[in-house]
């Protein structure tokens, strides 16, 4: 008898538990997605990525968003890397100079067959620029922007008025140098105490350096038609030169900048060591929070002439879903609603970014005026008329990393910036020639 | 007969899983290196062109030297020092010596990348404390990690401290191994100090030296959170040693290929400088 009722109580148990089972996995659908920013941490961007997956959840029960977090210049190859082993995540942030490979390795689903092929033309429209144009093959799209990160001059708004100086007279280089010698301070023993100008050569965490605008704005390329590199143009050169005689020459840059990574370089910023910076647009908010809200602005480059000011290297974070993904339509559905309607005002209103939405810059015209978040109007300027995205046709990794070393050797080895950027470009063709 | 088919099917999962972890991905590397690799995957099959590339790269003679000179000092120092140290501790009593012990292990037990980013802070910005400290001494305006040789010298100092307590243990349960009566015998003899320890100690402690050699030498030869942290391989190529080199290729410009071709080429140096250290011991002996 016992047996029997011990028997009935399995049975019973098995039976609910199957039927249970198909219920169980339909609700818990878990999209992975790596991304450089970290849910739980402080920072503006950390606060509106928590914001939008907590709001995504809420809308979608039985959906949960894990973030895996990463380090940011590692992230990409690592993706790739993963790509092929067949482990790679649900969502994914690939970095600009990586696009390229990341759309060519087949890696990238396309979004039209997920929700683009959906939308109206308005919302097409919504979302055009250069951004867009970067990732579209056709009729296919492999991801949409994110964190569009517009590389300038940061400034001290404070340092900058007490010193006199308006930061839109800024536009030409020379100017620029006169600017930085004003805002350099020494004190009675002659040590200098704050530089005009910072930006670090390291090839850790490698931002573009400033020659690049420098040769841009003068009309140069900065890559061959065949992706082999153009970096000893006369143009080049001159960038190269101007950029280091900041250091050797003006003595508005320190020394010890050649070893600096991006974020030594905004720790000087944030200690009153250095009045400008070169800085991207994804960064102000972060600093603004240390700094305040009043003191921290972005300035588009000096011009070189015919126009007022050079283009800014422009990057960002290309988000896309990975082509493999068992749950791609699911991972699909969070992007369109974290890059979408829904998550781009929080991008701006809480992680301080510029929007990616023409529509959001729209509604909210008063959020951008207000003091402190003007900024945001200089990355829509100059994303629209002063600004340069890497090629994605093909494979430039490691272009920032060999321009860099290329400048540590004019200022360490006191080499000449032309056999610096053709050791440079040898350097670059050679580690792209496989 | 039977006993012997036991054991080895005893021993059989051990071996698979081992060849499962340590050498399928060496096999799997070598496959790989022998493709043109697109997109991080293998396409065509190139034999030994990923190799061939390497010798055509002018900057990696100097990396190799590079990393020779920087394994070579790192290896020696730590050893001598460590032996000193081991030598000094064993000699004080129970109490102190485990105060000291404690305090050498130290660097040893911190997380590497943390261990050199202090060290990056202190010499990387122009308010450190390195730099400071030099005004205060009158040497002026010595940006350490701004020069080449110093910049060498100080990724070889990182190293020696961190990996200092690892080697002070190792020699120090040598030394506590040799029995007292050894050194009680010679001083009976009239054996100096001195004497003692070359003639008593040192060949005692030929095993853990040389397994502390052997540790040391891969350790410092594959190290690449020091170099990355500290210095980024700058200024200029002053500081980039092969296994950075190997990291730039994989993970900077993502030429897959040859970061592959030269890791290879690195795991087989690796091996042999293994083999050759056992075999100078063998021959001293």
């Amino acid at each position: 008898m016992l047996r029997r009722s011990l028997l009935s109580m399995a049975l019973a148990g098995a039976v609910a538990g199957l039927a249970g089972l198909p219920q169980a996995h339909a609700q818990d659908t878990t999209v992975r997605m790596w991304t450089f920013l970290n849910p739980a941490g402080q920072s503006p961007r950390d606060l509106a990525l928590a914001q939008i997956i907590a709001n995504y959840e809420q809308a979608n029960p039985g959906t949960k968003v894990v973030v895996e977090p990463q380090a940011w210049d590692q992230m990409t190859p690592k993706f790739l890397a993963a790509h092929n082993s067949g482990a790679a995540p649900d969502v994914i942030w690939v970095v600009t100079d990586f696009l390229g490979d990341a759309i060519k390795s087949g890696s990238l689903a396309d979004l039209s067959q997920y929700f683009i092929k959906d939308w109206t033309p308005e919302q097409v429209a919504d979302r055009a620029g250069p951004y867009w144009d970067l990732t579209a093959d056709g009729d296919k799209q492999y991801s949409l922007f994110t964190s569009r990160n517009y590389i300038s001059i940061m400034y001290r708004k404070d340092l900058l008025a007490e010193a006199g100086i308006d930061p839109a007279s800024i536009t030409t280089w020379d100017g620029f140098v006169e600017a930085a010698k004003k805002l350099t301070v020494k004190d009675a023993s002659g040590q200098v105490t704050r530089y005009g100008f910072a930006h670090g050569f390291s090839e850790n965490q490698a931002d573009p350096p400033l020659m690049i605008p420098y040769a841009l704005g003068k009309g140069a390329e900065l890559f061959q038609e065949d992706g082999k590199a153009n970096f000893t143009t006369p143009e080049a050169v001159e960038g190269l030169t101007f950029q280091t005689d900041l250091i050797k020459k003006h003595g508005v840059m320190a020394e010890s900048a050649v070893t600096w990574t991006v974020d030594d370089v905004y720790e000087q910023f944030a200690s009153d060591r250095a009045a400008m910076i070169m800085g991207a647009s994804v960064r102000v908010s972060t600093l603004q929070g240390q700094l305040g809200k009043d003191k921290v602005g972005l300035m588009l480059w000096p011009g070189s002439g015919d126009k007022p000011h050079s283009p800014a290297v422009m990057a960002g974070w290309a988000v896309g879903v990975w082509s493999k993904s068992p749950i791609a339509e699911k991972a699909a559905d969070f992007v369109e609603y974290m890059l979408g309607p829904q998550g781009d005002p929080l991008w701006v209103q809480v992680g301080g970014q510029s929007p990616g939405l023409a529509s959001t810059l729209a509604s909210m015209g008063d959020f951008v005026k207000q003091p402190g978040n003007e900024f945001l109007s200089v990355v829509s300027e100059g994303s629209v008329n002063y600004g340069w995205l890497a090629p994605i046709d093909y494979s430039i990794g490691g272009y920032r990393q060999i321009l860099n070393k290329a400048a540590q050797r004019v200022v360490v080895n006191g080499q000449d910036p032309k056999a610096a950027l053709e050791e440079a470009a040898a350097e670059f063709n050679r580690s792209h020639n496989r | 007969m039977h006993s012997r088919r036991a054991g080895l099917i005893y021993i059989v999962p051990a071996f698979a899983l081992l060849g499962l972890v340590l050498f399928s991905p060496v096999f799997y590397g070598f496959w790989f290196s022998l493709f043109r690799i697109q997109y991080g995957a293998p396409t065509d099959f190139i034999g030994i062109g990923n190799f061939m590339r390497l010798l055509d790269d002018p900057a990696l003679g100097g990396t190799v030297r590079r990393s020779a000179v920087f394994a070579a000092a790192a290896v020696v120092l730590t050893v001598a020092i460590s032996l000193a140290l081991a030598v000094w501790i064993h000699k004080l009593g129970e109490r102190r010596g485990f105060i000291v012990q404690m305090i050498v292990i130290v660097p040893w037990i911190i997380s590497t990348v943390v261990a050199t980013l202090l060290f990056r802070w202190v010499f990387v910005n122009d308010i450190g404390l390195a730099l400071s400290l030099a005004r205060w001494a009158g040497l002026g305006e010595i940006r350490i990690l701004n020069d080449p040789t110093l910049a060498m010298g100080l990724l070889i100092a990182v190293s020696v401290w961190k990996r200092i307590g690892y080697a002070v243990i190792i020699l120090l349960a040598g030394l506590k191994s040799i029995p007292d009566d050894y050194e009680e015998a010679a001083r009976i003899d009239g054996a100096t100090g001195w004497q003692v320890f070359r003639r008593i100690t040192l060949p005692l402690l030929k095993t853990p030296l040389l397994l502390v050699t052997i540790v040391l030498t891969l350790s410092n030869l594959n190290t690449v959170e020091t170099p990355l942290v500290l210095t980024g391989g700058g200024p200029g190529d002053a500081t980039r040693i092969l296994p950075m080199d190997v990291f730039d290729r994989a993970f900077v410009t993502y030429d897959l290929g040859s970061a592959t071709a030269l890791a290879l080429v690195m795991f087989f140096g690796n091996i042999l400088l293994v083999l050759a250290y056992v075999r100078l011991a063998r021959w001293k002996a």
